[in-house]
């Protein structure tokens, strides 16, 4: 014990840890309002960690070749002991992402937070969205199943109604005219290095700014008033809040285990729950399933695509979608952060929630 | 006083369930990333007796080693592991001279496996040869 405090004196007295953790962690005051959905950043985190160290493990046994990638997923999932664990927990854990995502998004939303001075942090955290996304599309078909296949052959498909260049774009993700060994190679390359990386800057990035700036004030109670942003940089400090450590890290801990439940419920009581019948057969170039569904998270966009008449006006009112909550901060420019002064905003919000889930449930069954 | 025994409880409670969920968790990774056992039996490795000629040497692979079989009379079969005792580079046979080279330090060994010169601190062990039929059982 003695000499354990000793090595630590000699590392601090050199590099000033304690200083650090102090800052960071029993010195960094939260507003005292804080409520359980500033977790969720904690519980991504958590679950990205998770994703990243089964995501290793599976690598140890994974060949990425249309003749082997289907075989070593089976052997993995029958062979390596324990291995049904770590991929299922993989796949599962890639839902709780998402879901906690846009959990994450909607708190932000509903509270306001993406507005000025945090514009920054949301366009983080949207390109974090993003490329958690496209990770999921990059991971689907690594296992080289029927339902890999052809999920990717129509996913790649909407590409070609981008006017002028849809043609090169389906050939450039696909790597050929069709899903084969190029597109398994360049999927693969983008899920295990080329996405991760640049998700891992991105998280740095988005960390950097909630920082920076401080963490927003929830816009709840009798004293929250809206404010003009300050037109210096200002790094807004909660005087008399609750420090980070260890009150707010028991609340991040406790909304951890309940997310770490709800995947290991999954996991271990309906594993089937996101492994459709063709996910267990392997791909067939030649022959296409009946129902080939995407993800749900992907649902929506799925069923966009069959309303309108033309598969480009769908792409088209995606991408408007997309870019209108993109640039949201800057087009919502009122400091007035209480939902209930925003009801406009509010409305469109539940509305947005509802149509999400409509045209989910929409695209499932039909 | 009596913060100080609360805290120090429930830092050490906290702390055991900390090892015993890192244990849980540790335990799938160990045997995931655990080689599979070897099964002596299935080991066993069956050769084509033609692949063998006379003073001929055929390599292959033993439970999960290489190894190698030589015939050095008509119908005298030996087996070895064909990795160098030294440093375990592979060894190759020499037929003009009878007898194996490790490339890697020049270390060689007789046809019985024995050392002739060299480096290497021992012998190659020995794998046990049956005559089945027109195959060879290796193991």
């Amino acid at each position: 014990m003695e000499l354990g405090r000793k090595i630590a004196d000699y590392i601090d007295a050199r590099l000033g840890i304690r200083d650090i953790l102090e800052q960071n962690l029993t010195k960094y005051l939260l507003p005292r309002n804080i409520n359980v959905w500033y977790t969720l950043g904690a519980v991504l985190l958590t679950l990205f960690a998770l994703q990243i160290g089964t995501g290793i493990l599976l690598l140890v046994y994974y060949n990425p070749t249309v003749d082997e990638a289907f075989h070593s997923v089976q052997r993995i999932m029958n062979e390596v002991p324990f291995g049904w664990l770590i991929r299922t927990v993989h796949a599962v854990g890639a839902n709780i992402i998402i879901l906690a995502l846009l959990l994450h998004m909607l708190s932000v939303l509903f509270m306001g937070s993406y507005k000025a001075p945090r514009e920054f942090n949301w366009l983080a955290g949207f390109f974090l969205f993003l490329l958690s996304l496209g990770m999921c599309l990059t991971g689907y078909l690594l296992p080289w199943s029927q339902l890999s296949f052809w999920a990717t052959t129509v996913a790649t498909s909407s590409s070609q109604e981008i006017p002028l260049v849809g043609d090169l774009a389906i050939r450039f993700l696909r790597g050929g005219a069709m899903v084969g060994q190029p597109t398994l190679g360049r999927f693969f390359a983008l899920h295990v290095i080329g996405f991760p990386l640049l998700f891992g800057l991105l998280v740095l990035a988005h960390l950097f700014c909630v920082r920076r700036v401080g963490i927003s004030r929830p816009p709840f109670g009798p004293d929250w008033h809206p404010a003009e942003p300050p037109a210096r940089f200002h790094h807004e400090e909660h005087r008399g809040g609750i420090p980070f450590f260890p009150h707010y890290v028991a609340k991040d801990a406790a909304i951890i285990a309940f997310f770490l439940a709800l995947l290991l419920g999954v996991v271990f009581f309906a594993p089937g729950l996101f492994f459709p019948p063709t996910a267990f057969e392997p791909a067939d170039p030649f022959v296409t399933p009946k129902g080939i569904k995407p993800e749900w998270y992907f649902l929506w966009a799925y069923q966009t695509l069959k309303i309108f008449p033309s598969e480009f006006l769908g792409l088209a009112v995606q991408g408007v979608a997309v870019t209108l909550l993109l640039l949201l901060p800057f087009l919502d420019r009122s400091p007035e952060r209480r939902p209930a002064k925003r009801p406009f905003f509010v409305v469109a919000f539940l509305l947005g929630i509802a149509l999400f889930i409509a045209l989910s449930v929409w695209g499932h069954y039909s | 006083m009596e913060t100080s025994s609360r805290r120090k409880f429930l830092v050490s409670a906290l702390g055991m369930i900390g090892a015993a969920f890192a244990g849980v968790a540790a335990y799938p990774v160990f045997r995931y990333l655990s080689p599979p056992a070897m099964d002596k039996d299935k080991g066993r490795v069956s050769i084509s007796r033609a692949q063998v000629g006379v003073g001929q040497a055929y390599f292959f692979q033993f439970q999960g080693h290489p190894a190698v079989v030589l015939q050095k009379t008509p119908g005298v079969f030996v087996a070895f592991s064909a990795i160098c005792t030294h440093l375990g580079c592979i060894i190759k046979w020499l037929p003009e001279k009878e007898e194996f080279l490790c490339p890697c330090h020049a270390g060689r060994y007789a046809t019985d496996g024995k050392v002739l010169g060299g480096p290497p601190p021992k012998p190659l062990p020995t794998i046990p040869v049956a005559l089945s039929g027109d195959n060879l059982l290796v193991g």
